[in-house]
């Protein structure tokens, strides 16, 4: 839960000062890296702190003048509605997130492996 | 096992990051595009309103922008600079992707930015030399300290607002094309001016006729293609006097040899230039003693739209209308004393030369006897992804080489192995007399603006509060013989160059005639006592006549007789004809279906209305009736034949019924007009059933043809499709699938000035504003907006909403 919260607000800062959509890779991968205790729980939280984070922002935008790009880009991709512009946010980053979190346990639990010898 | 758990774990990260982060072919990159932070959700209708006030580095005093209901911006400016610095700036805050979008397809870089699909067209547009002539005039800007001032200011303004984004602000087709705006520069500019003037006057059927004259020989061509078809009324009223003494006119040598014209990829269907109305009527056939103008240019519909509706304001100048984005002043429009506003004059400008080039290596050419050396342009094609296309375009004395005699050409119109003479590749400078139009206010001032004018060639039509009402066939022509660069001329020969310009005020011209009003609609300018030669290749005459019946008809104009005058969708040619095919059809006996579409054509009163089946069957019926008389015609070796005018057609079925053109080649009877009718009206019900089913909803002009109003880069979602329009091409409101009346002005003079006008667009380039097609819906109900010309920024008028004021850094 600590973990998820971290994430959430270092991503936010971020986000908020860079235009990079990236850091819902980078900040799981070092939080695998750094703190991951298992592949799952890496996964788990680099997943829900960024498909959060993009759900409740993409919500925020859509009630506040943005429901019409949404609507055209819903057109634009074939989906029938501004909401599922919204669910595609929130998917995108939670999977991306979550990808690279397994990423960052996964070469932590290579560290680890040889510090134990 | 770790070891391959992290390869795989990283490896599957890798390929997620790279799929999400880039453009896939027309795939947008999803991970940039979707992030709420400053992906497409950060492109919202809040982020259009306009702040309260701004610091702008290179303004020299404070101009206020006052905005109204429609987001239209009224610019006041202390000078001439802050003007179109201002201009520049609002216009890039509403439309950067567009300008710039604009501009790259002029360039031919579009494959930059989009992708090798577009490398033909990219290419295209290099061999055309564009590119080159645009160079030219931007070098010549500086030449007129005016119009280097005004453009450079305009220029700053554009890259003062670039400057202002972030990457979060950037328009959304940025974002979903996967690109970065780069800086206005005054060649874009230029490049916007030469691609307008290659849209109002590129492209003609010389190879064709080059073609058809060979084939079927030069009485054919000259019956079918006349220099002045029946039914004309000229644009210049016939009978009017000139009032110059003309200069001599070149004669040609000898009979020009026929050359076959080198040619294989069929052309397909006609080119046919945009057309447009504008007329004006003098004050003794208005309501208020003072004139009236009105204008409609009908282009290719996008959004966002190709104007954009602006008032400008500073010491000397308050003019209002439409500007084109990327270029300062405003084309179409009115200050308060005056008025103009412009329909594409279709004058020929462009001829090709065919090319004798030494050897296969093309390194000279021949010309009067002699060998030149040929100038090599290396055009480097960059494309999105990393390859560069090299192109080695070849340019004689009299221009490019577009295609070489072992190329596929690159469009059907293009001839091989010759070279583009095309007029506005020369050095000229528009923006002056667009400058010295927006401040006119009299005749004189008139005339100075046309003298300054010269490409793409238009029909100007004028009139003041003094009320002077005028109308010029503006442009600089070539000076030719009669019918020169009518077909593909011979490269090597002097003879065959133009001699040089007809003078402008030889150009044609009418002022305040005794019909009390005068109009253009793409036809014919003159009639048989012109004394220069112009070209041939006009618009169909049915809508200059529509307008010349509907403005005799009446007096007492007031501004809402003109707006209904604009949106009439009478069908002449549907009235001259339908008397003389219905009764050959009722004669037939009709099977059922084509019993039902004889009885709506027969209570038809040629109104094309959207909702109604009648303007679908006579479309059909005149398609399969022109196809049986012309496409018989055809001879081995040509891939195509231009249908001829429509008056060229009706003059044929009205009065030369047993023409030997009725005869259909293929059979061993002779068929007259009435046979070929008859069967072209089974042929075209037989088709109506099969495309729309039963007879019904289906059937309606409105839903069967209706209209698009297509993204400018064609994105699905962010045009408007499917628009239940009524109106045709040959109507006077000119509505066509993908075009239609691009703008439409009325403005009333008098002591106030008055004008209405619409768009169907709005201001907004951005698809996520309410304001990017709000003008859409009453464009489509043929309402339109009064315009609020403002006397000054401090003026409480209603529509009035909000104010920015932008200031510069002390």
């Amino acid at each position: 839960m600590t973990g998820i919260i971290g994430c959430l607000v270092v991503l936010s800062v971020l986000h908020l000062i860079t235009p990079f959509w990236w850091w819902v890779m980078a900040v799981p991968f070092l939080y695998g890296l750094v703190f991951g205790r298992s592949a799952r729980r890496s996964f788990r939280t680099g997943a829900l702190s960024a498909g959060l984070l993009w759900l409740g922002a993409a919500i925020y935008f859509h009630f506040t003048g943005s429901a019409l790009i949404a609507r055209r880009m819903a057109m634009m991709m074939k989906l029938g509605s501004s909401w599922l512009m919204v669910a595609a946010a929130a998917t995108i980053a939670a999977l991306a997130a979550g990808v690279a979190g397994l990423a960052g346990y996964s070469l932590r639990a290579l560290f680890q492996q040889k510090r134990k010898r | 096992m770790k070891i391959l758990r992290a390869v795989l774990a990283i490896t599957l990260a890798v390929v997620v990051f790279w799929g999400l982060n880039g453009r896939h072919g027309l795939f947008p990159p999803l991970g940039k595009l979707l992030n709420p932070f400053a992906g497409f959700w950060r492109n919202g209708s809040r982020e259009d309103k306009p702040p309260a006030s701004l610091t702008l580095p290179g303004l020299r005093d404070t101009v206020d922008i006052i905005w109204d209901a429609r987001h239209v911006p009224h610019i006041f400016a202390r000078n001439d600079h802050d003007l179109y610095f201002a201009q520049g700036y609002v216009v890039a805050r509403d439309r950067l992707w567009q300008m710039e979008f604009q501009a790259l397809y002029a360039a031919g870089r579009l494959s930059e930015v989009v992708g090798p699909a577009l490398v033909q067209q990219d290419r295209l547009q290099r061999r055309l030399g564009l590119v080159w002539s645009a160079e030219k005039m931007a070098r010549a800007f500086q030449d007129d300290s005016l119009i280097s001032e005004a453009v450079g200011a305009y220029r700053d303004g554009v890259n003062a607002y670039l400057h202002s984004l972030s990457p979060q602000d950037y328009p959304v087709e940025y974002k979903i094309l996967d690109y970065a705006p780069e800086p206005w520069t005054e060649l874009k500019t230029a490049l916007l001016m030469k691609s307008v003037a290659w849209t109002l006057s590129g492209m003609n059927q010389d190879l064709v006729m080059t073609r058809t004259r060979a084939i079927l020989g030069q009485a054919f061509v000259d019956s079918l293609f006349p220099d002045l078809p029946p039914y004309l009324e000229p644009v210049i009223p016939r009978g009017t006097a000139w009032d110059f003494r003309p200069v001599p006119v070149p004669q040609p040598l000898a009979a020009a040899a026929a050359s076959p014209g080198q040619n294989d990829a069929g052309p397909g269907e006609r080119p046919q230039g945009p057309g447009s109305n504008n007329w004006a009527v003098s004050g003794k056939m208005t309501r208020s003693g003072f004139p009236i103008l009105c204008n409609d240019p009908h282009l290719d519909l996008t959004l966002p739209s190709v104007w954009y509706e602006v008032q400008l304001a500073a010491p000397g100048v308050n003019v209002y209308g439409v500007t084109f984005t990327g270029a300062p002043g405003v084309v179409i429009g009115f200050n308060g004393r005056a008025a103009w506003g412009v329909t594409a004059a279709l004058s020929d400008v462009l001829d090709w030369y065919e090319v004798k080039f030494k050897d296969k290596d093309r390194r000279e050419y021949l010309y009067d006897g002699k060998w030149r050396p040929v100038e090599v342009r290396e055009d480097k094609i960059k494309v999105k992804g990393g390859t560069t296309s090299i192109d080695r375009v070849l340019y004689t004395h009299h221009g490019p080489v577009v295609c070489l005699e072992d190329e596929k050409p690159l469009a059907g119109w293009v001839p091989r192995g010759a070279a583009l003479r095309w007029a506005p590749h020369d050095v000229s400078n528009e923006l002056l007399s667009l400058y010295r139009l927006n401040r006119a206010s009299h005749y004189q001032d008139f005339l100075e603006a046309m003298k300054s004018f010269s490409f793409p060639a238009l029909n100007f039509v004028y009139a003041d509060a003094r009320g002077d009402i005028a109308l010029w066939h503006s442009g600089r022509f070539p000076l030719r013989w009669k019918g020169q660069g009518r077909y593909i001329l011979d490269g090597s020969k002097p003879a065959d160059e133009w001699m040089g310009w007809i003078p402008w005020d030889h150009n044609p011209h009418v002022k305040n005639p005794e019909r009390g009003f005068l109009s253009s609609a793409n036809q014919q300018p003159v009639d048989e006592t012109y004394p220069y030669y112009l070209g041939w290749e006009y618009g169909p005459f049915e809508r200059g006549r529509r307008i010349n019946e509907s403005l005799s008809a009446g007096k007492d104009f007031a501004p809402e007789d003109m707006i209904r005058v604009q949106t009439d969708n009478l069908n002449l040619r549907a009235r001259l004809l339908l008397p003389r095919l219905l009764p050959v059809l009722r004669q037939a006996e009709p099977a059922a279906e084509e019993r039902t579409c004889l009885e709506a054509l027969e209570k038809w009163d040629c109104q094309e209305r959207a909702d109604s089946a009648a303007p679908l069957i006579f479309d059909f019926l005149w398609n399969a009736v022109n196809e049986k008389t012309w496409n018989d015609e055809l001879k081995p070796g040509m891939d195509v034949l231009y249908w001829p005018l429509s008056n060229v057609f009706l003059d044929l079925a009205l009065n030369h019924p047993d023409s030997s053109f009725f005869d259909d080649k293929k059979t061993p009877a002779v068929e007259v007009f009435a046979d070929i009718a008859l069967s072209a009206f089974k042929t075209a019900c037989r088709r109506l059933a099969e495309k729309y089913g039963r007879f019904g909803r289906a059937w309606q002009w409105g839903r069967a043809r209706g209209t698009d109003i297509r993204h400018l880069g064609s994105l699905p979602g962010f045009g408007r499709d499917r628009l239940f329009t009524p109106g045709d091409t040959c109507t006077i409101n000119a509505i066509g699938r993908t075009h239609g009346p691009s703008w439409r002005m009325v403005v009333a003079l008098g002591p106030e000035v008055k004008a209405w006008g619409i768009y169907p667009g709005g201001e907004s380039g951005n698809p996520g504003s309410r304001y990017y097609d709000n003008g859409v819906g009453d464009w489509l109900a043929g309402r339109t907006y009064e315009l609020l010309f403002m006397s000054s920024a401090g003026q409480a008028v209603p529509g009035r909403t909000s104010k920015t004021e932008l200031r510069g850094e002390k």
